[in-house]
């Protein structure tokens, strides 16, 4: 199944893309993507601790389970204001 | 609880904004804050800060924090408006009001406000130097 992944602030710059559309499997989980995607976009490695996952406009941890149509959302930490 | 968010391009227009202030009798704090672009970001001297934003997400986020605030405080109104794009030094970049009937409360809501803001609410910045 197909899920989008969009990049936002300079992780836009370290994947060279704003958005990707990434095959994963049945049951896959976004700490199963992550480590797909830093294989595919390697600056995005170093990133791991500090970045941020979103599933459409609700944050998810690692272990929400993906699904057909998902769109996935990484950025580093947050600076409004 | 009456919310008004407004996440824009356009200058913030602070006058304009309290002149618009709405709040009921039993009402007796109106608290205000306003976020100014500093000359001087991570040490180095910037002109502006460029703003971006996943605004969807945003919007819902900010919404997730007003829902918070409503049962925790009894505020009557909150309003925001978060710039986007490049903001110059000395324009405010985050306008907030906050409408509850005692000072105590209206304080700590904007500042729960715009500290889950900070964690939250994805928007980003980057400096602009001369």
């Amino acid at each position: 199944m197909k899920v989008t992944v969009q990049f936002f602030s300079y992780f836009k710059d370290l994947a060279g893309m704003p958005e990707t559309v990434v095959e994963v499997g049945e049951w896959t989980r976004i700490g199963g993507l992550l480590e797909e995607l830093y294989r595919e976009f390697p600056k995005l490695e170093p990133m791991r601790k500090s970045m941020l996952v979103a599933v459409g406009l609700e944050y998810q941890d690692k272990n929400y389970v993906l699904q057909e149509g998902d769109v996935v959302s990484l950025f580093p930490p947050v600076q409004g204001g | 609880m009456r919310r008004e968010l407004r996440i824009t391009a356009e200058l913030i227009d602070e006058q304009a904004l309290t002149a618009g202030r709405a709040m009921s009798h039993g009402m007796g704090a109106a608290v205000y804050f306003a976020g100014v672009v500093r000359a001087e970001e991570e040490g180095k001297r910037i002109t502006a800060i460029d703003y971006e934003a996943f605004r969807e997400m945003a919007e819902r986020q900010f919404e997730n924090i007003f829902r918070q605030i409503e049962k925790r405080w009894p505020v009557e109104s909150i309003r925001v408006v978060h710039r986007i794009g490049v903001v110059k030094v000395n324009e405010a970049s985050l306008w907030v009001e906050v409408i509850a009937p005692h000072r105590g409360e209206a304080f700590a809501a904007c500042e729960f406000l715009i500290d889950e803001m900070k964690k939250v609410v994805p928007i980003w910045k980057k400096a602009v130097t001369a």
